[in-house]
């Protein structure tokens, strides 16, 4: 490594991140160049935004229209029918509601037995540790299709098949890749001489944990949660296979919904399935964005 | 401490995983009695193993026209991803300015939609009365092509649900590395470009192979987006996996095609193993 | 103070729903208000939409009605898309003699299932209504599935675009090439109006008796005579929307819908049901082709080998059976009663009178289908 990339890594930190780069950016004439890079900038982001928001507003729109014939751009006509369609239909709110206990009880139990096993891996190095890790990661590529009907005989022999145990476990596999690999990363940032010195004034290894260790891996940990919430909110196939009859969550309802109504309807129903994650997004951008994610990827 | 995670994933993914392995090698007896129950067109073992499945599956020229899609669709969607979550990356990085910050928040809001949603508007939005056929239109262009049920709307949803991912981790890791290096660097008078080139990107390589990795193998064994946007034939492996599973009740050719899927993915998993290694390596090496 | 607002969000997003679920002591909320008293049976229907509805506001509540003490709980998964990991679950259950969380089911999967032998055969003698069934529908099945209800495959058309719509297969061929990309249907793994208008089409260039071995037997050895039958479609291709097969029978009504084809194969039932709740316009009509017909079939209830509660079962499959709820397949889904329409009231014999005896032409035994549905994609798009 470079000295330059030395230096990289020995400044890098938390306070370094949040200052702006954009109080020293030099201040020159406009020239045609760099006219034209602007004009080429405002273009791509255009672009971009269309891209990347275009599909969902343009499914948006459809939600309020009433007639729209090709080629218009708009509607020509709005209406607010189709929210009252889907209102009247009862059966969408019960597995939203499933959808919303499943996911947050797995995020919580996958941290409650993946964090320990991130501490030892992040603290400990024990013989096959990289192993473990990479093939925690490797199972998770083989197509599930693929393993169904085993998964459904190990359940039944674990008399799991139903229960909502079986779900939350089918969903938490989906997560144990985020939950370990990058909690390890955010373990392994701290140094160890800030755990040791608070055990040195005489704090037990848990009060060293809660109090030390903990909050400063808390956004990487918080990052993780959130992707497992997704995992875990987003698992369809899983889930019916061990949740029938009494535990069917949204995903499963979501094919139906989108492909068995006019196409109003499905955007209607598209709106209200973004809402929440969408909110949840918003509040959690500032961690989520410019954080430690791509640390907690990389296998020390 | 480290048992709990790794016995819940041998248990309820490493076994089966194993069964599926004996399954497609012809032994359809044990945990494997239930499936074979069921299947039609499956080639027993007798005694010790077959590569018989294997030979019916890799010979038939459709499943290799859906390998070879799928493999071509993987690898354009991880150059774009790859690109557009620099660019994003870099943009929010150089110019923190308002307008960065909304283009890089909403270029995440992908990774918020249930995947179903997002493949259905992206059919719509590419589809023949959608909104880029209404552009084209209005700009003149009559019969401009239409992306819906090509291979190419499936590149573009593809893209479209990875650059989230991309964009985090890309944001995050340019993110990582101080304001201090980069002024030194156009203090001496280096260019952007040049910038980009000599600090950014050589200290972002570990980030750029992640974003690559897990587009990959999420491209590798994508099924919703596939089905939804692409075309009848051919289809992506995910797809044609679960034909073969459901449609034409041929499980062991379905679990074959997972062994394939299974063993590319791990290939990309090996580079990317491969790339942590030497760069922890050289950190360790000059420290 | 955003911090703050984040961690509040956190905590009502983990914890409310986390008590939720505690009070609710592992089982959903409404099965626990039903379920304490009586039994429940557990329904589980594949379908589009119009299966759902005559489940879950029809069938179900009458009867629940008619019986007090014995509960439904109904569980229903869109057309195809978890039949293989319902078929996983009720295999490993059957196998391991557990219960598969499903009493009844209802979907392409029974015909599966009963030539894997996980299906209970129902006698006549526990539920009577049976001998009213007509005997041709159970030939296909061996007796180890229980058929409810006809469907059967029609011709839609735009009236705008198609004053007189082709009435024979010959023509209805003619047309789409005389009106490229005006015509398209699903592909045949996933959907059965797609499946069908294939098979018919394959089904003209056979003899009547190789038709009829395929149609009560698993017989591999005859299948090349399908190859003059796939050329056929093979060679639609470029006349069709887009040189595309959509995904599901419900794509192809929205195309239809939406005016991008102005001919397509749908179920009559679930195309009755568009045009009732919007999805098809009123310029949408139906029509029959012959020479040969569409297909049409059966579809099939299965109860699991190691079903619970027996005796409740065979008394609602009698009741699904009976003229009562065959009314309500005819009037709610526009579907055709499995029962011979003489057990039914005048209206129905009316309208079945005119009826061709071709339109439930017979779809192929089931091994047949999936091999059909795996040709199909290796030769034609």
């Amino acid at each position: 490594m470079s000295a330059v990339e030395s230096q990289g890594v020995a400044l890098g930190g938390l306070e370094q991140a949040e200052l702006p780069v954009a109080r020293t950016a030099r201040r020159r004439r406009p020239t045609a160049r760099s006219l034209t890079l602007r004009i080429v900038g405002t273009v791509f982001v255009l672009a971009l935004l269309v891209f990347m928001v275009g599909p969902i507003v343009w499914l948006a729109v459809r939600a309020f229209s009433g007639l729209w014939q090709y080629p218009q751009f708009l509607p020509s006509d709005w209406t607010l029918q189709w929210w009252r369609t889907v209102f009247d239909d009862k059966t969408l709110g019960h597995s939203m509601r499933l959808s919303f206990e499943f996911a947050p009880i797995v995020t919580v139990a996958s941290a409650a037995i993946c964090l320990p096993a991130a501490y030892a891996f992040s603290r400990f190095n024990f013989p096959g540790r990289r192993v473990l890790l990479v093939s925690l990661f490797a199972t998770n590529a083989f197509p599930k299709i693929g393993l169904y009907i085993s998964m459904a005989g190990v359940f039944y022999s674990l008399n799991l098949m139903g229960t909502f145990l079986g779900v939350v476990i089918v969903q938490l596999i989906g997560t144990i890749v985020f939950m370990t690999w990058i909690p390890t990363a955010a373990f392994s940032a701290i140094p160890r001489s800030l755990e040791e010195a608070a055990r040195d004034v005489g704090a037990g290894p848990l009060r060293v944990f809660f109090r030390v260790t903990f909050p400063l891996a808390a956004p990487g940990i918080f990052v993780a949660m959130i992707l497992s919430f997704l995992a875990a909110f987003d698992e369809a196939q899983g889930t019916f296979l061990v949740g029938i009859p009494n535990y069917i969550t949204m995903p499963t309802e979501m094919y139906t919904l989108v492909l068995n109504y006019p196409e109003q309807a499905a955007a209607v129903f598209s709106i209200l399935l973004a809402i929440p994650s969408v909110v949840l997004m918003s509040l959690a951008r500032k961690h989520v964005m410019g954080g430690k994610l791509a640390e907690g990827f990389q296998i020390r | 401490m480290v048992l709990p995670p790794v016995a819940v994933v041998a248990v309820f993914i490493g076994f089966p995983v194993g069964a599926a392995i004996a399954y497609t090698l012809g032994k359809t007896g044990g945990p494997n009695s239930t499936v074979s129950l069921l299947a039609q067109r499956q080639h027993v073992a007798h005694h010790g193993v077959t590569t018989a499945a294997y030979r019916e599956v890799l010979g038939n020229s459709h499943v290799r026209a859906d390998l070879w899609a799928t493999v071509w669709v993987t690898l354009v969607t991880i150059a774009v991803v790859v690109l557009l979550s620099w660019a994003i990356g870099l943009y929010l990085r150089l110019s923190d300015t308002r307008i960065s910050r909304i283009v890089s928040a909403l270029s995440v809001i992908p990774l918020f939609i249930p995947v179903v949603i997002a493949s259905y508007a992206i059919l719509t939005f590419y589809a023949s009365q959608g909104f880029i056929k209404t552009l084209a239109y209005h700009l003149g262009w009559h019969s401009f092509p239409t992306l819906g049920y090509t291979l190419w709307a499936v590149v573009i949803g593809e893209i479209w649900v990875n650059v989230p991912f991309g964009v985090l981790m890309m944001s995050s890791g340019l993110n990582s590395v101080p304001n201090a290096l980069i002024e030194a660097a156009r203090d001496s008078g280096a260019s952007l470009p040049r910038t980009v080139r000599s600090v950014l990107l050589p200290m972002n390589v570990i980030p750029t192979v992640i974003v690559a990795t897990f587009t990959g193998i999420y491209v590798l064994g994508s099924f919703t987006v596939p089905y939804l946007t692409g075309p009848s034939a051919p289809n992506l492996m995910g797809v044609s996996m679960a034909n073969f599973f459901s449609a034409f009740n041929q499980p062991q050719q379905a679990e074959v095609m997972a062994m394939i899927v299974f063993v590319l993915a791990i290939g990309i998993g090996t580079i990317y193993i491969w790339a942590n290694v030497r760069a922890a390596k050289r950190a360790s090496s000059t420290t | 103070m955003k911090a703050r607002l984040l961690a509040i969000a956190v905590a009502v997003l983990v914890f409310v729903p986390a008590a939720f679920s505690a009070v609710d002591a592992g089982g959903s909320m409404h099965a626990a208000k039903k379920a304490n008293a009586g039994t429940t049976i557990v329904v589980y229907a594949s379908g589009d939409v119009n299966v759902q509805n005559l489940w879950q506001n029809n069938i179900i509540p009458q009867f629940e009605k008619a019986n007090k003490g014995i509960y439904v709980k109904f569980v229903f998964s869109e057309h195809g898309t978890q039949d293989g990991t319902t078929l996983a679950r009720i295999g490993a259950a059957v196998k391991g003699r557990h219960w598969p969380g499903i009493d009844l089911v209802d979907g392409g999967l029974v015909t599966t299932m009963a030539s894997a032998g996980l299906n209970q055969p129902v006698k006549k003698a526990t539920a009577p209504n049976l001998k009213k069934v007509n005997p041709d529908l159970l030939v296909p099945v061996k007796g180890n599935a229980i058929p409810y209800r006809g469907s059967s495959v029609v011709l839609a058309y735009n009236t705008d675009h198609v004053k007189s719509p082709p009435k024979t297969l010959q023509g209805l061929l003619d047309w789409i090439k005389a009106n490229p990309g005006k015509f398209t249907y699903n592909s045949p793994n996933s959907g059965g109006s797609g499946y069908s208008f294939a098979e018919t089409v394959v089904d003209s260039f056979l003899s009547k008796s190789v038709n009829t071995q395929m149609v009560n037997d698993y017989v591999p050895n005859l299948e090349s005579n399908w190859k003059q039958g796939f050329d056929t479609l093979h060679g639609l291709n470029k006349y069709v929307y887009q040189g595309v097969y959509p995904n599901g029978n419900a794509a192809v009504l929205t195309l239809l819908g939406q005016g991008q084809i102005w001919v397509a194969p749908v179920w009559s039932d679930q195309a009755l049901t568009a045009l009732k709740n919007g999805q098809l316009g009123p310029n949408i009509k139906l029509s029959q082709i012959s020479s040969p017909s569409f297909t049409g079939g059966a579809a099939y209830l299965a109860v699991p080998k190691t079903a619970k509660h027996k005796k409740v079962l065979y008394k609602f499959v009698n009741y699904v059976l009976s003229p009562k709820a065959q009314q309500m397949i005819v009037d709610v889904m526009a579907g055709f009663p499995a029962i011979d329409v003489k057990y039914m009231g005048d209206a129905i014999k009316q309208k079945f009178q005119d009826v061709d005896a071709n339109i439930l032409r017979q779809t192929y035994n089931t091994k047949m289908q999936n091999d059909f549905k795996a040709q199909w994609q290796q030769t034609v798009p």
